[in-house]
């Protein structure tokens, strides 16, 4: 497959290079080593739009801030990149300054992409410039005055942002230092699953102890047992990210996508390492949360509703069924502190992920139409403090605005 | 060609032979094609409206008052349950008639209209909406002809029993040529529907049936209860629209 992809350049190649072998395959190797940045990278993730051409600019995100939209990163010289330096490009991952001295952003994780090494980059860049250039301007910049003045990127650098690359601790294994540089750098999990500040900065001592954005709730993926993926073993979260259902969960949202087009095509030793890094990552210290006596009349409604409309895929147990249907009986994901995600599921329904190796994509029906706000929060408040499980109860009004903001789009 | 000489269809030919079967078969190809993902929107269902309880859609009061009258006659309160009446059945019946049933907009409805076998079922011009019309107006009209003036709803239980009875068996012949058998037979089924259908369109309050019965309404997965032999389902019934313990109350 991926080789392929370079037929065509390794036959121009070969009419000009005299020792065809040696030369094309360090080329071909260079591509390929920079292919596999982009995966780890997911550039289009952001960069590309549902329908359009990879790279070739995306769909806007919406910040808090406003609206940004993910430029053209093809090589098309009047609308990508076509007419950037290496130099500039490795500027724009690793200070977060484009051509001709442009201040990007930090929706563009640069403070994740910092910690590259140059030689990655280079391999990136390489594989940039054999993508199909494609002719589609895109106004990244459609934030309101003051904000929409770039240079102002320069402060908030400043304050959030310092350009380092990646330093292995001494102390642990390469394998934890490759999952922790993964993890922090080129795979910038934390651009979602980070609290952010109020200048939208990571807030780094709260480092993946999950976040809010764009309607979903991305959970925490510390070592935590209670919230976090510290009871999964290494196999499991390898599986979640490879094929995006494990038996514990399957991805849905944005997740789903981060998957799709990176993770499962990751290599499993660093997928193996990523596991090793995370449950290493320490939680927050949370206060211990007691279930929800039987006898709490909110419990109890919740009971009901689950029994005649969830039980019959998640089981009378929360036990589920294997990759088809996620247990919710002792699932992190179930305990979060906020309900946003599980009041989504509910509500509007969710489509599993697709990968190659998990083609199926179960799916869970919206219920919007036959549950009301309270008896959500009374089913979300049974699950949240069933089998193992415990965390606050859910409100009517909690689920009210997550149904508000899911119709409003 | 090795392929062919082992009898097998080699590559060429099976491809030449592909590109004979779509030319024959016309160049706009309408199938659908899917690869990847199955389609799938978020919010996406068709539930059905629950109707409301009061007040009627179709029926005028005398006639409201007439059905309601058969319905409590074919399903009379008793020690199991509540009668059609109390039941919800008329409302079922009346919100049937003003949708897509009340005017037959599933059925060819052309002509030519003859009598059919009777395993046919009902073969006539007449939609159910017009056959309620004229089939209880023409009861009311032979139960004032022939009972004292009396309208069908006014008359003693055991003289609408007799009646209804009498029109099961074709024994009654009603003015303006209705069928009274048929219109009974109409009315039955009908009846039946709605005291043992979902609340959600109107009869079967409080899934009175289903609660006498035992039926355990909209569930989908028994797999906790299959291997019980000999002991009772123990779940109340659930119906399309919740059950009373979704809201607090005990069912």
């Amino acid at each position: 497959m991926r080789r392929g992809i370079f037929t065509l350049t390794l036959f121009a190649s070969a009419a000009f290079a005299g020792d065809f072998s040696q030369a094309s395959e360090q080329l071909a190797d260079h591509l390929i080593r920079g292919q596999y940045q982009a995966i780890i990278g997911d550039c289009t993730a952001c960069h590309s739009k549902q329908g359009g051409k990879p790279f070739a600019g995306g769909e806007p995100l919406q910040t808090p801030f406003g609206a940004l939209v993910p430029p053209n990163i093809t090589p098309d010289r009047e609308t990508g990149i076509g007419n950037w330096s290496e130099a500039d490009f490795r500027n724009a991952l690793k200070k977060g300054v484009g051509h001709g001295g442009k201040r990007l952003y930090p929706a563009m994780p640069y403070p994740a992409y910092t910690k590259m090494p140059d030689s990655d980059i280079s391999d990136l860049w390489a594989y940039m410039r054999t993508i199909e250039p494609v002719h589609n301007p895109v106004e990244a910049n459609q934030l309101p005055f003051p904000l929409n003045v770039r240079l102002l990127m320069a402060g908030w650098n400043g304050i959030n942002f310092s350009p380092e690359p990646f330093k292995a601790d001494p102390d642990q294994s390469e394998e934890w230092n490759r999952g922790a540089y993964l993890v922090q750098g080129p795979g910038h999990c934390g651009t979602c699953h980070s609290p952010k500040t109020v200048l939208g900065a990571d807030k780094t001592d709260e480092a993946l102890q999950g976040a809010s954005l764009q309607g979903w709730y991305a959970p925490a993926i510390t070592g935590s047992v209670a919230n976090g993926i510290g009871g999964w073993s290494k196999d499991e979260i390898v599986r979640y990210l490879k094929t995006g259902s494990n038996g514990r969960t399957i991805a849905s949202g944005p997740m789903s996508e981060a998957i799709e087009h990176s993770t499962s095509k990751m290599d499993e030793a660093d997928l193996k390492a990523i596991a090793v890094y995370l449950q290493t990552v320490p939680p927050l210290d949370d206060p211990e949360q007691k279930s929800i006596s039987a006898d709490d009349p909110q419990f109890k409604i919740g009971a009901a509703i689950y029994h005649d409309t969830c039980s019959a895929c998640h089981g009378m147990d929360g036990k589920g069924a294997g990759q088809l249907f996620p247990a919710l009986a002792d699932n992190a994901i179930v305990r979060q502190p906020s309900i946003e995600t599980l009041a989504r599921l509910v509500l509007a329904g969710s489509q599993g992920v697709h990968t190659k190796t998990m083609k199926t994509t179960p799916a869970m029906p919206s219920l919007a139409w036959r549950l009301d706000d309270e008896q959500i929060a009374a089913v979300l408040t049974y699950v949240r403090n069933s089998w193992d499980n415990a965390a606050p109860p859910a409100s009517a009004s909690d689920v009210a605005s997550v149904r508000q903001s899911l119709t409003d789009q | 060609m090795p392929d062919s000489l082992s009898g097998r269809i080699s590559r060429r030919t099976l491809l030449s032979s592909v590109g004979i079967a779509i030319l024959a078969s016309g160049s706009s190809a309408a199938a659908r094609s899917l690869s990847g993902t199955l389609p799938w929107e978020p919010f996406s269902a068709d539930p059905p409206q629950p109707v409301t309880s009061v007040g009627w859609n179709f029926f005028k009061p005398e006639e409201a008052r007439a059905i309601e009258a058969i319905v409590d006659r074919l399903v009379p309160a008793d020690d199991l349950s509540v009668g059609g009446k109390d039941a919800g059945c008329a409302v079922y019946i009346d919100r049937q008639l003003v949708s897509d049933y009340g005017v037959s907009s599933r059925l060819y409805m052309k002509g030519p209209f003859k009598p059919g076998l009777s395993t046919q079922g009902y073969q006539g011009q007449a939609t159910p909406a017009m056959r309620y019309r004229q089939g209880l107006a023409a009861l009311d009209a032979w139960a004032k002809q022939n009972k004292d003036g009396k309208s069908f709803a006014d008359l003693a239980p055991e003289d609408q029993d007799a009646l209804l009875k009498e029109m099961e068996a074709g024994k009654v012949e009603f003015p303006d040529g209705v069928d009274a058998k048929a219109f009974f037979a109409l009315v039955l089924a009908n009846t039946m529907e709605g005291f043992f259908a979902d609340p959600i369109y109107g009869g079967n309050r409080d899934m009175v049936s289903w609660r006498m019965l035992g039926f355990p309404g909209a569930r989908y997965d028994y797999r906790d209860h299959v291997s019980k032999h000999n002991e009772p389902y123990p779940l109340a019934p659930v119906s399309i629209a919740g059950a009373p313990e979704w809201m607090g109350k005990k069912g």
